[in-house]
């Protein structure tokens, strides 16, 4: 497949998870469940843009990937802090 | 895949200067808009109440604006592609694209707000609001300042040596493009989904 097979592939692949995540929002389902579930697609997401469009798949080099990294722990602390919001106020 | 670049200042990183750059500059913006997130995370964590998803803002309008932007990534990723195959033309031709997706973006943002301006939603009007018009206003203008990086580096594929001496410049473009991509796939479900 060549590049640009690749990055067409890519692209369906985050559109249809655009869909499930939009869908996932109208699901009856507990608020926690949605979050973690919308957040856990919208990494996935993240990650394949990461990975493909920004080459980190081919990049061996550790300074990039701790730059990379980063808002990855950072959308696991909002997470945490959105699902422990009512607990921290009671 | 990196395109075909005479950039070959290396630092002792291994890195080339320019990208060791722009990675150093995304992760400026990182701390930027992670200040900015977490400020919103904190606030709404100390609210006892928060609009419900859908109740003030449009589910779709924003999803129209995230296919847009991802769509924009990949035109992205295929003028980087397109630098490796030495295309001038369909760089020419994935930069335009890029270009007017983000202007697309940028026009169905500013319907929105023109929506929430006339049902009398400013920023000051409360918490929520805030917050709202902070993150997209601030996100819009990385969008704005993305289209207008890729203006120039249109306008340099015009000169004859670009392949040649200019051509990574495509490729950090789209590093700053994708990141500002990034940020939107966590906008958008954190303000309009969840």
């Amino acid at each position: 497949m060549t590049s640009y097979g690749k990055y067409l592939l890519i692209w369906v692949w985050l559109i249809a998870l655009l869909a499930a995540g939009t869908y996932t929002s109208s699901l009856p389902i507990s608020k926690t469940q949605a979050v973690l579930l919308i957040l856990f697609i919208s990494l996935i997401k993240a990650g394949l843009v990461c990975l493909f469009y920004m080459h980190l798949k081919s990049e061996r080099l550790v300074p990039i990937w701790v730059v990379a990294i980063f808002p990855f722990v950072l959308i696991g602390l909002a997470a945490l802090l959105v699902l422990l919001g009512p607990y921290l106020l009671s | 895949m990196y395109p075909a670049s005479t950039h070959t200042e290396v630092t002792s990183t291994g890195i080339p200067s320019g990208k060791l750059g722009m990675w150093l500059f995304l992760a400026s913006e990182v701390m930027f808009f992670s200040g900015l997130i977490g400020a919103y995370i904190v606030l709404r964590a100390s609210l006892p109440t928060w609009p419900h998803p859908g109740e003030d803002l449009s589910i779709p309008l924003a999803a129209l604006n995230t296919f847009i932007l991802l769509s924009s990534s990949m035109t992205m990723a295929l003028a980087v592609a397109s630098v490796a195959y030495a295309d001038i033309k369909k760089i020419r031709l994935f930069l335009i694209l890029t270009i007017v997706l983000g202007s697309a973006f940028l026009c169905v943002k500013g319907y929105e707000y023109s929506i929430k301006f006339a049902h009398g939603h400013f920023p000051g009007t409360s918490i929520f609001w805030d917050c709202y018009f902070t993150l997209t206003g601030f996100h819009g203008i990385h969008v704005l300042a993305g289209i207008i990086t890729n203006l120039w580096v249109l306008g340099l594929t015009f000169r004859g040596d670009f392949l040649q001496r200019k051509g990574h410049l495509v490729d950090l473009s789209g590093l700053y493009w994708h990141f500002v991509d990034l940020v939107w796939i966590f906008l958008f479900p954190l303000l309009y989904l969840i």
